[in-house]
């Protein structure tokens, strides 16, 4: 759940983190759409990699196909000036297990 | 490419009818070449050049060939077959496996498979069924659509509006290939083929309305499994310093896994009609592969004018 990497490139910032899915169904429709939610709230870019499949933190259909199930784990890398930020708030979100169960 | 017997037969099993005889438990096992190969001349005693690195296919002829063997030759040549470490082996028109077969099988750990195909035909489709798995593939965030025949990728940020000109482009009779995010291949002739992530394919998710099912709403004709990727659209919203093609005589390309794709970016504005500019681009490369460049021409003509009308 910690391995978290902190590095600027170009000026801009950029942070990764990896989490575990720990809430039960792993991410279906309702956290897919809470993740996205949070995702949004931030004007970084976000990115969430499962296994060589890199899709956008801010799409719902993306975040679907990466099949998430619960114990599986997602690498987040957030860039951009609110990245350390976002990436707090996504990391509250999955230990939360989007407060589901 | 690490194509497992597992993925070739969960790939194949249901247009194929593939049924494991035995080795179910080694089908983790690559198959290294997407061809397939007809093994009699390596079963005659022949193993120059035998393509081992292929999935063997026993037919009526290698079984009827097997079936004149001696039972120590049988051995013999079977032996030598799998010694050569096969991925796997298919035996068509459901005949029941020798039981060499079945003997070597357990000692290489190599799946068999069968098939009440006749060979011919179970060929041509586990050969369609191998370039699809083996070929590259990655996936690329953007809305895929058939628009009259021309396949389009609609890019742009999250909330530029993708899926919602989409949904618009449906509505007007196009079809959907996926929404958000699409998978994109590359096969052996280098043209990009385009198509959903199985689990999301024929959904879409429209801001303010969440995930709609698009087959129930617009009707079977409204999906398309898979598209060529001819043109990619990236919608924007128009900063200061970007150039924005006014006359299309500039075309711009991407490259796509290595192939070149047109590009073109559409400024987004309140109150502009993104479907209909995204029709008309589709619209407007298809004229281009029928020959016409609309821009060209006219900028032709007009030098032709400006230059006295002469010679050319």
């Amino acid at each position: 759940m910690k391995k978290v990497q902190d590095s600027s490139i170009a000026g801009e910032r950029s942070v990764t983190g990896e989490f575990e899915i720990l809430n039960q169904y792993g991410i279906h429709a309702r956290p897919a759409a809470l993740f996205v939610k949070t995702a949004s709230k931030f004007s970084c870019e976000i990115l969430v990699e499962k296994e060589d499949t890199i899709v956008s933190g801010k799409s719902i259909m993306g975040l679907l196909t990466l099949e998430g199930s619960k114990g599986s784990t997602l690498k987040i890398t957030a860039r951009g000036t609110d990245a350390e930020e976002a990436l707090e708030a996504l990391r509250t979100l999955m230990e939360n297990k989007f407060y589901e169960d | 490419m690490g194509v497992t017997v597992q993925k070739f037969y969960e790939a194949a099993q249901k247009t194929l009818s593939l049924e494991v005889v035995s080795g179910g438990e080694h089908m983790e096992r690559t198959i290294p070449e997407q061809a397939l190969n007809r093994p009699g001349l390596a079963l005659a005693g022949f193993f120059q050049y035998f393509a081992h690195r292929r999935i063997q296919v026993i037919g009526l002829a290698e079984n009827t060939y097997l079936k004149s063997l001696s039972e120590k030759d049988r051995t013999d040549r079977v032996r030598k077959m799998f010694e050569k470490h096969i991925p796997c082996v298919v035996i068509t028109r459901n005949r029941t496996a020798y039981p060499e077969f079945i003997d070597m099988c357990t000692e290489f750990r190599v799946p068999i498979l069968k098939t009440p195909m006749i060979t011919s035909h179970f060929i041509n489709g586990a050969t369609i069924t191998m370039e699809r798995l083996a070929s590259p593939r990655m996936r690329m965030q953007g809305t895929m659509l058939d628009i009259q025949g021309i396949g389009v990728l609609i890019e742009g940020e999250p909330g530029i509006g993708k899926s919602e000109t989409a949904l618009a482009l449906i509505e007007r009779g196009h079809s959907l290939v996926a929404d958000d995010i699409t998978v994109i291949r590359r096969d052996y002739t280098g043209v990009v083929m385009a198509s959903a992530v199985d689990i999301t394919r024929y959904h879409m998710e429209i801001r303010g309305l969440g995930i709609i099912h698009v087959p129930s709403i617009f009707g079977v004709a409204s999906m398309r499994d898979e598209k060529r990727l001819d043109l990619i659209v990236r919608l924007q919203r128009p900063g200061p310093d970007w150039d924005v093609d006014r006359t299309g005589l500039a075309p711009k390309m991407r490259d796509v896994m290595d192939v070149r794709i047109p590009y073109i970016l559409i400024p987004v504005a309140p109150g502009r009609d993104m479907a209909n500019v995204v029709e008309v681009a589709a619209l407007n490369q298809k004229l281009k592969h029928l020959g016409h460049d609309a821009a060209k021409e006219l900028d032709e003509k007009l030098v032709h004018k400006l230059s006295g009308g002469g010679l050319e």
